[in-house]
């Protein structure tokens, strides 16, 4: 196995690998998303039980290693409920829960950050909650929010890399085998770790982009 | 001996002191008087080297300001208040007080504290060398401000705008520290807003103007019909720091 | 076995974090510097390890390291290579603390005389970990989770001999999930200890400009 040269086939393994950490990571992304501002909403509106449950459940995430939850659910859930799980879903799962435990903080901060005055204004005029969640809050806390979320965004693109070791088949297990059949680490981490460079900048400039468009948005309206 | 000779100072396009000229001798009491824009602050902040010059020289005690070797030599002969404070806020007051003359002056740690002391003495807070400046008011950060700089035991005291930033009822009692140094015989050059402070304390009045000398008298002419309230602009400015 | 991986974990997380200060603090002032150079060069190395993956990193050295001849073992590995990364996190935080301090604060040291060297050591640094102290423990917090990956280079840390065990007992979930409970609740100590190092610090710091 060993010492063999890089072959024609490797690119494509890369890619193959590139396109499942890019899978995980948006899948997980979004998933997170939107379980994150649940729990946000629950905590907002103070939904009893609920709310400071998962909370709790969010600080516990937040406050343990990515790994060790990844080993939890691939290791322990099958033995613990007796079914199966597959390492792709035990990673989208895993993810998906440390990032709806993120996301959770950032939109409560960013919801916190709203003048209250709008909300007792808006709520005078006689829009209902749901309108006022959907036309002043959610807007305006999306932009609040934006540096966090790129920030947070970059971080759970690094974190992609550690479902490698449940067996899931991504950049950096193809490193990890590239590694072992040619024994050139220096060259497969170099060319590994710049991967995740770009993408790591892609998604911070094109997080940016996006931010000053909304901020732009905002101008428009405060006038 | 403070020697300014055709100092010029720009900031990016903007030509703030356009040729100023001026001396200083030991021992003088010297306020330098300007509306705001006039290049006041800016010539005492090439006094202390915090800004570099332009054009001309600047020379205290015969060496020059824009080297960086006697610059240093200039700082341990020159201290200098600032309007707001600008305390250490993490060490105490009398470490505030002691850092320089222990760091700078190489001198000795219980020589310079029994010092520190007398100075806190000196301006009414012997019992707050143990508190942070975050626990004083103003009007005491700004005599703590000014221990530090006399600790240095500095020929020229230089003091930008030291109480502009105070509230009115905390003037009084930096403006009587600062009285009682001017009859002590050091070198003293203010910048200051405060006019009939200025008119009690200095012997000498310097009038800035869109970024030239515009008067340079003894104090009671520059108050007098035929000085300062002879020249227009003088007039205008003096009429309008009264009425405030 | 639990005891010895945390004893590992231990001395793994406080040599890095003494590390990663130490290269923090140096990174940090070189990206505030004001030569180009040093300045790119620390904002060049801030950018790089903060984008790639620590475990990539890990293996970078892990094992390119005896590609040239550098034998050394995983702990020490490991360690290195927290500290390299973590460094870049710690010089962020650093760094936004620098450039906070009130610049009147330094002008008023640097007309008393004091030496570029001493302004640094003496007000800048000091005040600006005040400032970061709390930034500064979250980035140290991830640091002791971070101590997990060390165990995909055979490391027998906390995680490492967690999974020997899980093995043995055919129990993984009881034994992960006691895992996961001992990291929260040592992270969570580890913030009480530097909040309460922050109040301690920052007692006198209010209003003081």
């Amino acid at each position: 196995m060993r010492n063999q040269g890089f072959n024609w086939h490797d690119p494509i393994l890369w890619a193959q690998g590139l396109g499942v950490s890019v899978g995980v990571f948006a899948a997980s992304m979004i998933l997170g998303t939107v379980i994150g501002i649940f729990i946000a909403l629950c905590r907002v509106y103070k939904v009893p039980v609920v709310a400071p449950v998962l909370l709790v459940i969010s600080e516990f995430l937040k406050n343990s290693p990515v790994l060790v939850q990844l080993f939890l659910v691939f290791f322990g859930v099958p033995v613990l409920l007796q079914v199966n799980i597959t390492p792709a879903e035990a990673a989208i799962f895993t993810l998906t829960g440390n990032t709806a435990a993120f996301i959770a903080v950032i939109a409560i901060s960013a919801i916190d950050a709203i003048d209250r005055g709008q909300l007792e204004a808006a709520r005078s005029f006689g829009h209902s909650e749901r309108s006022i969640l959907r036309k002043i809050i959610a807007p305006q806390a999306l932009v609040v929010a934006m540096p966090a979320l790129i920030g947070l965004a970059v971080n759970q693109l690094q974190v992609t890399s550690l479902i490698s070791a449940i067996g899931v088949i991504d950049l950096t297990k193809v490193g990890q085998i590239l590694n072992q059949r040619t024994w050139q680490p220096f060259i497969v981490w170099t060319i590994i770790g710049v991967t995740y460079f770009i993408l790591s900048r892609l998604l911070a400039a094109a997080g940016g982009r996006l931010e000053t468009r909304l901020r732009r948005h905002m101008d428009w309206a405060g006038l | 001996m403070i020697e300014i000779d055709n100092l010029h100072k720009k900031f990016g396009d903007t030509e703030v002191l356009k040729g100023v000229s001026l001396s200083i001798a030991p021992g003088e009491v010297v306020s330098i008087l300007g509306a705001s824009g006039s290049g006041k602050s800016t010539l005492m902040r090439c006094m202390n080297g915090l800004a570099g010059l332009n054009g001309g020289s600047l020379l205290i005690d015969g060496l020059d300001v824009s080297k960086p070797r006697e610059l240093r030599e200039i700082r341990k002969r020159c201290a200098t208040v600032f309007q707001h404070f600008n305390l250490y806020p993490h060490l105490s007051v009398l470490d505030n007080i002691t850092l320089a003359p222990m760091d700078v002056l190489g001198r000795k740690k219980a020589e310079v504290e029994a010092e520190a002391y007398a100075l806190l003495k000196q301006v009414g807070l012997a019992d707050r060398a143990d508190a942070y400046p975050g626990q004083l008011s103003g009007g005491q950060k700004q005599r703590i401000g000014i221990c530090r700089a006399l600790a240095m035991q500095p020929r020229y005291l230089l003091l930008d705008e030291v109480t502009s930033a105070l509230d009115p009822e905390m003037t009084g009692e930096v403006l009587d520290v600062l009285a009682a140094l001017a009859r002590s015989g050091t070198t003293m050059i203010f910048v200051t807003h405060e006019i009939a402070f200025a008119r009690e304390i200095s012997s000498r009045i310097v009038f800035l103007d869109d970024g030239v000398v515009r008067a340079d008298m003894p104090t009671d002419r520059f108050f007098a019909e035929d000085g300062g309230y002879g020249d227009e602009r003088i007039a205008r400015f003096l009429a309008k720091m009264r009425n405030k | 076995m639990f005891w010895d991986g945390f004893l590992v974990t231990a001395s793994v997380s406080a040599l890095s974090i003494v590390g990663s200060f130490l290269i923090g603090v140096i990174v940090a002032f070189g990206a505030v510097s004001r030569r180009p150079f040093l300045r790119k060069a620390a904002r060049g190395y801030i950018g790089l390890f903060r984008n790639i993956p620590f475990i990539v990193q890990v293996f970078f050295f892990y094992f390119g390291l005896p590609e040239i001849g550098v034998y050394i073992d995983a702990f020490t590995t490991g360690t290195m290579a927290l500290s390299i990364a973590v460094g870049a996190y710690a010089a962020d935080v650093l760094r936004s603390g620098i450039e906070n301090v009130d610049t009147g604060v330094i002008e008023a040291a640097e007309v008393s005389g004091l030496s570029r060297f001493k302004i640094y050591r003496r007000i800048i640094l000091p005040i600006a970990l005040r400032v970061s102290l709390r930034p500064l423990g979250s980035v140290f917090i991830n640091l002791v989770l971070t101590t997990s990956i060390l165990s995909t280079i055979t490391l027998n840390e906390l995680t490492g001999n967690a999974k020997i065990v899980a093995s043995d007992t055919f129990r993984p979930f009881e034994v992960y999930f006691f895992l996961l409970l001992f990291y929260c609740v040592l992270t969570y100590l580890l913030s009480l200890l530097i909040n309460l190092w922050h109040r301690r610090l920052n007692r006198f710091m209010r209003g003081a400009e």
